[in-house]
């Protein structure tokens, strides 16, 4: 709110409490750096994370994703910049939005002689605003396992139970730092499910990973650090539209010099196999119908389609010249 | 087999255990230690010498005599108690283990025994019951000295006899000794390890991370913590006193100054606990680091063994370990009832719980560097 001055008429910002709680962001990051000895581990970065979404912060091991996220949950002090949740500056007041927020930290283990319950009730009691135990144990699939021991559980039941943790204060946002590392397939795509209905749930989720394809199935924003920086950001569609490969339909067996000189008219980039293939570069996957009704239209044969598209692993590739998985902690 | 794969394991292994400096350490310096000090206190290395306290109410020529005899064995530390103390009121002021009262007419007794056969005289030998061991090492120097004495005077015939009493008004055994030591042993283990356990492991979980974003304080944890402490100090002392008396019948008495041994017990080694867990981050290493500290104590401070029976310089460590001031305000609080001494060591023992648990808190975060 602007207000002017009665003696003076200087005219200033007046922020009243809660107000800013009320925007659209749930975490905003402004030039944010973390340096230890001569290893700058997170280079100013800055970005913002919407009310409601999943937004998955993207990069390989050693890139400076748990170093960003623990600064943001105020585990690590940063060097330079600043962290607002839900518009409170975590520098002094993060006391004021533990309540509101709850985190998985990596590698997380519970204590090992508490159950399944007993875990979630414990840490639910440090709390103020509880969620209902038997509603978290439900939408978790964790009903079997409740009277397990923690130390009994398999990896992917201990996941879930840190990801169930994560819901026991009904909380506005939740961070979820590598939450399926080491899990297996089944297990993963068990976690994924959970991640998604939290959304579903309109709480906003910040998820650490280093899965393109985790990224690919969940977020609505990602942002991709590399070596402490962002160096790309945006929705999934925005990255692949921007820094990905072209979508290349394979059309087989496909004799036709009418064919090709046909979609070269229409303006796609065409090339010619030796093995009668032709390839046909795309901007949008929506263009391959185009493509097909022109070829159905000119009655042109042939034996068959496939259609690669691109993906975040590509622009990954594109952008850093390596690899996802090929990174290494420095 | 693959010998190749083998050798491949064995070099990593070696390498992956070089690089965990604390590991090394702690795993060549332990052993070393016990070695050292249990070599020092068992196999008469170093200046082993028993304090003996002696009154000589005779001051003759012959009673000095027998002093200096005593003396010359080596093994004794001579120290004079003047005449005009009432032994008894000495005995108990200053703690007294052994003393040794050669009565007036002692001289004339011996000299008169040479023409009356039936003649003789007796010292009086007071000593600390509980004390088995040093007791035993005393009785069999001063009964050597006296059978040398007898030899010497009248070819045998016991000129020169030993009364033996004990220091204490009741008839303390080994197990009124033990029982308030391991006491003292079992809370100052309970107090380590767990305070190393919330430390180490809990950080190498996330727990501590996680807890940071919650609304618990740290002061509210540790608080939390120090009180399920007390609460197992309290347990596994109410155990050992039940076993000591219905087993052994030993009677103890539970009084202000025994709880505040307890308590101070737990917040002292809590603390060391802390301090172990800041510097030595890996758990496997913690708890070597707290095996270091506290099973050397445990020989070290008197909770199996009497300390006057160990060596000067092992006595003289013995007197900055803390462990030693708890095992003994909790036997003088709880069975010799030596009010004084009790308040004395519970003061020290206060001390050290303040400076170390005070300095743990302080070194204990929650947050990353």
């Amino acid at each position: 709110m602007v207000v002017t001055c009665a003696s003076c008429q200087t005219k200033g910002r007046l922020t009243i409490p809660g107000e800013q709680q009320n925007g659209t962001h749930a975490i905003e990051v402004s030039h944010l750096k973390k340096v230890y000895d001569d290893l700058i581990a997170v280079n100013d970065i800055s970005f913002v994370v919407k009310k409601g979404e999943i937004f998955a912060f993207l990069g390989p091991n050693g890139a400076g994703k748990t170093t960003t996220v623990e600064m943001i949950e105020s585990i690590r002090t940063p060097t330079a910049g600043a962290i607002k949740l839900l518009g409170i500056d975590t520098k002094t007041g993060f006391n004021q939005i533990k309540e509101r927020i709850s985190i998985l930290p990596q590698e997380f283990h519970s204590f090992e002689r508490f159950t399944v319950r007993e875990t979630l009730i414990y840490f639910s009691k440090l709390y103020k605003k509880r969620a209902d135990i038997d509603e978290i144990l439900d939408a978790m699939d964790l009903q079997s396992h409740e009277k397990k021991l923690y130390r009994n559980l398999s990896g992917g039941l201990k996941q879930r139970v840190g990801v169930a943790l994560s819901l026991v204060n009904d909380p506005d946002i939740v961070f979820l730092d590598e939450p399926t590392t080491g899990l297996d397939p089944k297990a993963r795509r068990e976690v994924w499910q959970v991640i998604a209905n939290l959304r579903n749930k309109g709480k906003t989720v910040f998820l650490t990973t280093h899965y393109m394809e985790e990224a690919e199935h969940l977020a609505d924003h990602i942002a991709i650090i590399h070596k402490g920086k962002i160096i790309a950001e945006g929705s999934l569609q925005e990255l692949l539209n921007k820094y990905g490969e072209k979508t290349t339909l394979y059309i087989k067996n496909c004799h036709s010099e009418e064919a090709r000189q046909l979609l070269v008219d229409k303006g796609f980039e065409v090339h010619s196999s030796g093995n009668g293939d032709l390839t046909v570069k795309i901007d949008y996957k929506e263009k391959v119908l185009e493509v097909l009704s022109e070829l159905r239209h000119e009655a042109i044969e042939y034996d068959g389609l496939d259609i690669r598209g691109s993906n975040l692993e590509e622009v990954f590739l594109r952008l850093t010249g390596a690899r996802l998985m090929e990174e290494v902690e420095p | 087999m693959n010998l190749r794969i083998v050798g491949i394991d064995f070099l990593f292994s070696v390498r992956s255990w070089f690089r965990s400096r604390g590991t090394v350490f702690w795993s060549l310096l332990f052993p070393v230690m016990l070695i050292l000090l249990f070599g020092a206190i068992f196999s008469g290395m170093g200046d082993s010498t028993y304090t003996l306290y002696v009154q000589d109410l005779d001051n003759t020529d012959m009673s000095q005599s027998f002093i200096e005899i005593l003396n010359s064995t080596g093994i004794l530390n001579i120290k004079n108690v003047t005449t005009n103390e009432n032994i008894t009121d000495y005995i108990k002021e200053n703690n007294i283990k052994n003393l040794i009262v050669i009565p007036q007419g002692y001289e004339s007794d011996v000299t008169r025994s040479y023409v009356d056969l039936t003649t003789h005289v007796n010292l009086t030998y007071y000593f600390d019951p509980s004390e088995q061991q040093t007791n035993q090492v005393l009785r069999s120097v001063i009964s050597s000295v006296l059978q040398g004495l007898n030899m010497q005077l009248s070819q045998g015939r016991t000129v020169v006899g030993l009364n033996e009493q004990s220091t204490v008004t009741e008839n303390f055994g080994f197990i009124d000794f033990f029982i308030p030591g391991m006491i003292g042993f079992t809370i100052m283990q309970q107090s380590i390890y767990g305070s190393i356990e919330r430390n180490t492991k809990f950080r190498k979980d996330g727990i501590l991370r996680k807890l940071l974003t919650t609304p618990i304080t740290r002061s509210e944890w540790i608080l939390a913590k120090m009180l399920f402490m007390l609460f197992l100090a309290f347990i596994s002392t109410s155990v050992a006193i039940g076993v000591g008396v219905l087993a052994f019948g030993i009677k103890v008495n539970i009084n202000l100054l025994t709880i505040t041994i307890i308590i101070a017990t737990s917040f002292l080694f809590s603390g060391i606990g802390m301090i172990i867990g800041r510097f030595v981050k890996e758990e496997e290493t913690a708890d070597m680091a707290a095996g270091a500290i506290s099973f050397p104590m445990m020989f070290l401070a008197g909770t199996f063994f009497a300390v006057e029976s160990m060596p000067t310089i092992i006595q003289i460590i013995a007197h900055v370990l803390p462990l030693y001031y708890v095992n003994e305000g909790l036997r003088n609080a709880m069975i010799y009832m030596n009010q004084s001494e009790a308040l004395l060591n519970t003061g020290i023992v206060l001390v050290f719980a303040a400076i170390f648990f005070i300095v743990g808190v302080l070194l204990t975060k929650w947050k990353e560097d």
